[in-house]
């Protein structure tokens, strides 16, 4: 028995943390600043900033950009520097009224974009 | 003997797409008290490697959380193609999420398996929460997740 692929993919399981962890920060906890120089930061550059967290070794911000678009965004938590972004205009907490991005996922749109899967038609799916 | 082996293989091979047909399958995910808020899931398809193949199911609606579905996000490069249709509700602590789908029978028996990756908001992603293999010998058959999976069975039709 070729046991190869499975101790290949059993490895692959055990080192993934870190190695595949794409976007994650890994900034040594010992040289973070404190987030409320971010605050300062962003602040001074335009931001209103609602809420900082830390979220996969990222500084996690919400609040609203210069152009006033409700975002979140990533930063470094060493450097500042910017991981990611993004705008909260698919976020159906506050702006149900466009309802856009929450239709895309009903049922009765299944059949309107093309899939590509393994998956026919529509599942049926209940919580209990 | 090998060769038979081989012929059968092939022919097996040639001839499953032509008799391409559809198999319901019903995936059983039960969660554990973990106690935190509702979970994000994916159930999708790889092959023995644990190479991506497909998605089945993605519970949990918003899409900027995705990528903590981690080993599901790598596969499909989070293309909304892969899962398009295929979403829904996020499920709460101790429920139970049953998906009924129909699914191409060459996919049975062929060295697939069924993975479950989850999520829950600030705590910890679980890669492969549970790996079932598809087969039909394991239709019917509980499996214990490894996260916030209490358990996984899934049932053939």
């Amino acid at each position: 028995m070729n046991i190869k692929p499975i101790v290949i993919s059993l490895s692959l399981l055990l080192v993934g943390g870190s190695a595949f962890a794409d976007d994650d920060c890994d900034d040594p906890v010992a040289g973070w600043q404190p987030r409320e120089n971010l605050r300062k930061q962003l602040e001074a550059e335009g931001w209103t900033v609602f809420r900082i967290k830390v979220d996969d070794g990222c500084y996690e911000v919400k609040g609203r950009d210069p152009n006033g678009d409700r975002v979140e965004a990533e930063y470094s938590p060493a450097t500042f520097e910017l991981m990611e972004i993004e705008r909260e205009d698919d976020d159906d907490d506050d702006d149900d009224h466009r309802g856009k991005s929450r239709n895309d996922s009903e049922p009765t749109n299944a059949e309107r974009v093309p899939r590509k899967g393994i998956v026919k038609g529509r599942p049926s799916v209940t919580v209990e | 003997m090998k060769k038979f082996l081989f012929a059968l293989g092939l022919t097996t091979a040639m001839a499953l797409p032509a008799y391409a047909q559809a198999r319901e399958v019903t995936f059983t995910t039960q969660l554990s008290d973990y106690g935190g808020d509702g979970a994000y899931l994916a159930l999708y398809l790889t092959d023995d490697d644990g190479k991506y193949h497909g998605t089945l199911w993605i519970a949990g609606e918003k899409s900027k959380y995705y990528k903590h579905l981690r080993d599901w996000a790598r596969g499909s490069g989070l293309s909304q193609a892969e899962y398009d249709g295929l979403t829904g509700a996020s499920v709460t602590s101790g429920r139970t999420l049953k998906v009924t789908l129909e699914l191409e029978d060459a996919l049975i028996d062929s060295g697939y398996q069924v993975r479950v990756d989850t999520s829950v908001e600030d705590m910890r992603d679980n890669r492969a929460d549970v790996v079932a293999p598809l087969t039909t010998e394991g239709s019917g058959k509980t499996v214990s997740g490894r996260g916030y999976v209490h358990s996984f069975v899934y049932t053939l039709k």
